[in-house]
């Protein structure tokens, strides 16, 4: 019996053994990825702030911006467009679920019509499996995306916002707070809620050229291109940093089981030894 | 010395430039405009075309020239400059513009009539690009020095 339970532990030893292995190796290409993610986001970060702060700045002046990109309650169509971005990976401990669960409690508060642009496969799947409207999705690996590509998300999108399609555009995503922490933030890109800033208003005149129409026309689909864009590769950064920590966390776990098992194993072979040398004594003795 | 204002260059990838500038001419849509510091504030979009900036204490006539593909400049208390593409006339490689724009002129004779809208305006948008980069590259249209 006790040999039998010996191989069984190895054999255990063994198996939880290359597990650690792999995910350790896991980690370490995870932790090598998020650097290289992490200088592309910080690169882009400070960029896409300038962009999305200048224009941020030109809607909550308010009065001059045209009344379809504002909320209004008269003619508001009860059907939102959910941006997710998940990622096309598992194995990130609760990244993926958790811009889930959050998109999810979006659609129940905000209730209504909802249509949504998947980014990445895990978000799309679990829409799509339980019966969501998903019009449209991009699959490539986020960190690879560039902005011509995120222009070709957010043109259908604003498309559709402006047929009066959709009332409202709201985007899911993980915010890079750290390596050790990324938090799920929601964000509605469209319609513009000015009263947020009234302080902000400025009674400066600015001109616009040619029209505050077509000035407006040209950067509204840029600042959602543009939010989408970063939000796409902060994402990226967050599923690596998340998948690190995940990994790390099934390392330690791994190597934990395997000291635990090595003591199994020892206090077995020190039974299985014992047995024998009680069978040798108790032999010897019935001989003299 | 003329009063500087602070110009800001960006695209969607990367800042393309950063400082105190005396002059900035750029294409808007209605044609070429002059920005220095004290403008009065304005959102105008770009047209595809040359950008000159005169840097704080340059010689008098001597410009940076880039090629701008569109975009638009935010006038404030600093210039903000947004566009999708922007190069620098030395850094412009001709043979790749020229090539492009052969392209871009073959695929509009077969497609043109077929393609959808969109695809033909994008595609008229892109050799009016390369034109653009090429004029730009061989010194701009402006009798200016080009530093």
């Amino acid at each position: 019996m006790a040999a039998e339970s010996m191989q069984d532990i190895k054999r255990r030893i063994r198996s939880i053994g290359s597990t650690e292995h792999i995910t350790n190796a896991m980690k370490l290409v995870s932790a090598g990825k998020l650097r290289k993610a992490k200088a592309i986001f910080e690169r882009t970060n400070e960029n896409s702030h300038y962009i999305t702060n200048a224009i941020e700045e030109l809607f909550t002046n308010g009065k001059d911006i045209p009344e379809q990109y504002l909320s209004s309650e008269d003619k508001f169509v009860d059907r939102t467009c959910y941006v997710i971005i998940t990622s096309s990976k598992g194995l990130c401990g609760g990244f993926n679920s958790n811009v889930i669960k959050e998109a999810e409690r979006q659609m129940m508060l905000l209730g209504g019509d909802s249509v949504i642009f998947a980014i990445g496969s895990k978000g799309k799947e679990y829409f799509e499996k339980r019966g969501y409207n998903i019009f449209n999705d991009y699959m490539a690996p986020p960190e690879e995306i560039t902005p011509r590509e995120a222009r070709e998300i957010g043109e259908p999108i604003i498309d559709l916002y402006n047929k009066g399609e959709i009332g409202r555009i709201v985007m899911v995503s993980t915010e890079f707070v750290s390596t050790m922490e990324q938090r799920v933030r929601t964000k509605v890109l469209l319609p513009f809620d000015v009263e947020m800033n009234p302080e902000v208003g400025t009674s400066k005149f600015i001109e616009y050229e040619p029209s505050v129409e077509e000035v407006f026309n040209y950067l509204v689909p840029k600042y959602v291109e543009m939010m989408i864009y970063s939000a796409v590769v902060e994402s990226a950064t967050c599923e690596h940093a998340a998948r690190r920590t995940a990994m790390e966390n099934a390392t330690d776990n791994a190597r934990e089981i395997l000291g635990e098992l090595s003591l199994y194993y020892n206090r077995a072979r020190q039974a299985a030894i014992t047995d024998e040398i009680i069978e040798i004594v108790a032999g010897s003795e019935a001989q003299g | 010395m003329a009063n500087t204002v602070r110009l800001e260059i960006v695209t969607p990838a990367k800042s393309f430039y950063r400082g105190d500038v005396e002059l900035v001419i750029a294409r808007t849509l209605s044609g070429d405009e002059g920005y220095m510091a004290g403008h009065t504030w304005g959102c105008k979009l770009l047209d595809i075309g040359e950008l000159w900036i005169r840097e704080a204490g340059a010689e008098p006539n001597v410009y940076k020239l880039a090629s701008v593909g569109g975009g638009f400049i935010d006038i404030k208390d600093t210039i903000i400059i947004y566009t999708d593409s922007i190069e620098w006339s030395k850094e412009i490689d001709v043979a790749r513009a020229e090539e492009e724009q052969a392209k871009m002129e073959e695929w509009l004779r077969e497609n043109e009539a077929t393609a959808p809208d969109y695809l033909v305006a994008r595609a008229k948008n892109q050799i009016k690009k390369s034109i653009n980069r090429k004029a730009v590259a061989a010194g701009g249209r402006m009798n200016m020095k080009n530093n």
